[in-house]
């Protein structure tokens, strides 16, 4: 076999080798031949398959009710609907006596309902996903095929996969699994960022040349390169091995002259989170709350909230927990709120500007849960406002919090005020970080949204890809900018992007002055490792001299000299 | 004979997903034959969850629930049960 490299995007800077097991939770069919099949063998296939799948269901109710709640274990309860629909039996039933084999009159006999499904509005919409799953489970169990067991995968495992979802991921056992490549996403996709939540080689957005690795073949996922190695080359397969391993150091980190610099994770599920404790993670820095509500029918309630803040005070006893309040909109799409289609999603209503409009009552369900939680967490809680763009939201935010403080004085709840900051991601933001500095704890710089705003540049936008660096004197002066609004009014100011993982910045972000730094958990004992080798005064010269450069080249040149070789 | 009974919807999910998985279920518990109108279509067989999804019925909307069998008014109590307990109670009432 000859070596074959497949391109996408590294999700993670880590390198695995294994063995393919291919995730296709969609079976393929092939043609009939002809339609002879014996309407009473056929019709005997399809019953087992039926009964098959459903204890296939009932038991993967029983685990995900276990594993990751209730509600999430419901869509389960509609499939056992659908696997038992008097319309399918009709269908399978008409296809059988012309003569079809089983696999084929059930894919006839969901056909329709597919169909109408899709041509609805909204939720019914939606159920057309549901209707698939459980066609193609019933194709799956009838062509045989046993489906693969994502969380009881051989030691070495490199998972491909069209898409991995949620549900997916949260049953990978990190230990067992090499490292996965998917044929669709990016490096914001769920799929990507938990593989970097976890340290795990991963590559996504392969295209359809992935389906070409067949099931057995022994591949390289190199995560940094953002390349998938078909039957590699023997320096290949060696090279893959020599992950750079830095030591995880739990404690708390100072530069050399004694700087305190907190390094935390950013987490985007709970699953996320003992992950992050395990690579050194002071505290969570970023504590996305979309997870919540997504993939699911109607928005959690405050106690559901509240025992998952708690968790992560928990999981990080000591450390502090940054919780961004709930910011959809933008590319962020959530069923039940039925969010408009926007010309321009990014400059549209998204973050605080929903949750001040029609959001109101996520916010303020989302903030009791949140104050509640505070009162449990000795100080540690704080929560932070996305999107702000004025001071005037800030005061409708803040004013919010305190309508809920006295609410929750009333009832004679225990509650608590966290630590309230305003993330910085708009050019707003940074001309009026005085004014919001002025009346927060802290203030938190999200440089994918900041960048994206202030380049005018669009995330999601591939031609414009080069005008998004961070390192840019543009971005640099925005973040100097509220730095120094954020210390002249005894706040504290961390970073949250993806900017704040890279340990050959770090010299220079703690020369602009940043107390925090949070980043995906997998770059932490980077971080940390370049954290303890910065002194702050020759951080502070390399700063002063990116933020007069003109261009990101010049400050890509002014890190290299100063520098040392790692 | 037959009982007829009109309900408005309560679960915030509307007739979908779980509400609509156990308002099928229970309907295939009776023995009566049950239908469901929403709006003014024909009413249709209740005892599919097909058909019960592709209605498309929302929270505080109203469906009519028609009954026609031996065990009619009971299937039409559990059935209006169903339609109007809250979906977090009806995740509890089943443990």
């Amino acid at each position: 076999m000859t070596e074959r490299t497949l391109t996408g995007t590294g999700a993670t800077p880590r390198s695995g080798v294994g063995t393919v097991v291919w995730y296709s939770p969609d079976a393929d069919l092939p043609d009939p031949d002809e339609a002879t099949a014996d309407p009473d063998t056929e019709r005997r296939r399809f019953e087992d398959a039926r009964e098959t799948a459903r204890s296939e269901l009932e038991a993967e109710r029983e685990r995900t009710a276990e594993r990751v709640g209730d509600q999430e274990a419901e869509v389960f309860d509609a499939h056992l609907q659908f696997l038992a629909d008097p319309q399918i039996e009709d269908g399978v039933e008409g296809a059988l006596e012309d003569g079809l084999p089983a696999e084929h009159a059930v894919q006839r006999a969901f056909a329709d309902p597919i169909e109408q499904f899709e041509g609805m509005d909204g939720r019914t919409a939606e159920r057309a996903d549901d209707l698939r799953d459980v066609r193609d489970r019933l194709v799956r169990i009838l062509v045989g095929g046993d489906r693969v067991d994502l969380g009881d995968l051989p030691e070495g495992s490199v998972v491909l996969a069209e898409r991995l979802t949620p549900s997916d991921t949260a049953q990978l056992d990190p230990d067992r699994v090499a490292g996965f490549a998917t044929a669709t996403g990016g490096r914001t996709s769920h799929a990507a960022i938990f593989a970097r939540s976890l340290a795990l080689p991963a590559v996504v957005g392969v295209g359809d040349d992935l389906h070409d690795v067949d099931e057995g073949a022994t591949v390289v996922v190199d995560g940094e390169g953002g390349e998938l190695v078909v039957e590699p080359s023997d320096e290949r397969r060696e090279a893959a091995h020599e992950t750079h391993d830095v030591e995880i150091r739990e404690e708390a980190v100072t530069t050399a002259d004694g700087a305190e610099i907190e390094v935390a994770a950013n987490v985007g599920q709970p699953a996320e989170l003992e992950g992050a404790k395990a690579r050194g993670a002071d505290g969570v820095g970023l504590y996305r709350t979309e997870f919540l509500f997504l993939d699911r029918e109607t928005p959690p309630d405050e106690d559901e909230q509240y025992e998952t803040y708690l968790e992560a005070l928990e999981t990080f006893p000591d450390g502090r927990v940054v919780v961004r309040t709930l910011d959809i909109g933008g590319d962020k799409q959530i069923p039940y709120l039925e969010l408009p289609e926007e010309e321009n999603p990014f400059l549209g209503e998204r973050g605080i500007r929903r949750s001040l409009g029609p959001d109101a009552d996520l916010f303020e369900t989302q903030l009791r849960a949140l104050l509640r939680a505070a009162a449990d967490g000795d100080g540690r809680l704080a929560v932070m406002f996305p999107l702000v763009a004025t001071p005037e939201e800030l005061t409708a935010a803040l004013e919010t919090v305190d309508a809920v403080a006295d609410a929750l004085e009333d009832e004679g709840v225990d509650y608590a005020i966290p630590e309230l900051g305003v993330m910085i991601e708009t050019p707003g933001a940074v001309f009026t970080a005085p004014e919001l500095a002025e009346r927060v704890d802290f203030l938190s710089i999200g440089t994918n949204d900041l960048t994206q705003y202030v380049m005018a540049a669009a995330r999601e936008n591939e031609r414009v890809a080069e005008l998004r660096d961070p390192r840019h004197p543009a971005v640099l002066r925005a973040v100097a900018r509220a730095v120094e609004a954020a210390h002249e009014r005894d706040a504290w100011i961390g970073m949250c992007g993806e900017m704040a993982g890279d340990p050959e910045l770090t010299e220079l972000l703690v020369g602009l002055g940043l107390d925090e730094l949070s980043m995906s958990a997998v770059t932490v004992p980077d971080v940390k490792a370049a954290v303890e080798a910065t002194r702050t005064d020759e951080a502070a010269e390399l700063a002063s001299a990116a933020l007069e450069a003109a261009t990101g080249a010049q400050v890509t040149e002014r890190i290299e000299s100063t520098t040392p070789d790692q | 004979m037959s009982s007829e009974r009109t309900v408005t919807i309560v679960p915030e999910a509307g007739l979908h997903a779980r509400p609509a998985a156990k308002f099928v279920e229970t309907v295939n518990e009776h023995d009566s034959d049950v239908r469901i109108g929403y709006g003014d279509d024909e009413p249709i067989s209740a005892g599919s969850m097909i058909a019960v999804t592709s209605l498309g019925a929302e929270s505080g909307e109203d469906v009519r629930l028609i009954a026609d069998g031996p065990d009619e008014e009971a299937a039409l109590d559990a059935l209006e049960r169903v339609l109007t307990t809250p979906e977090d109670e009806l995740a509890d009432a089943e443990g």
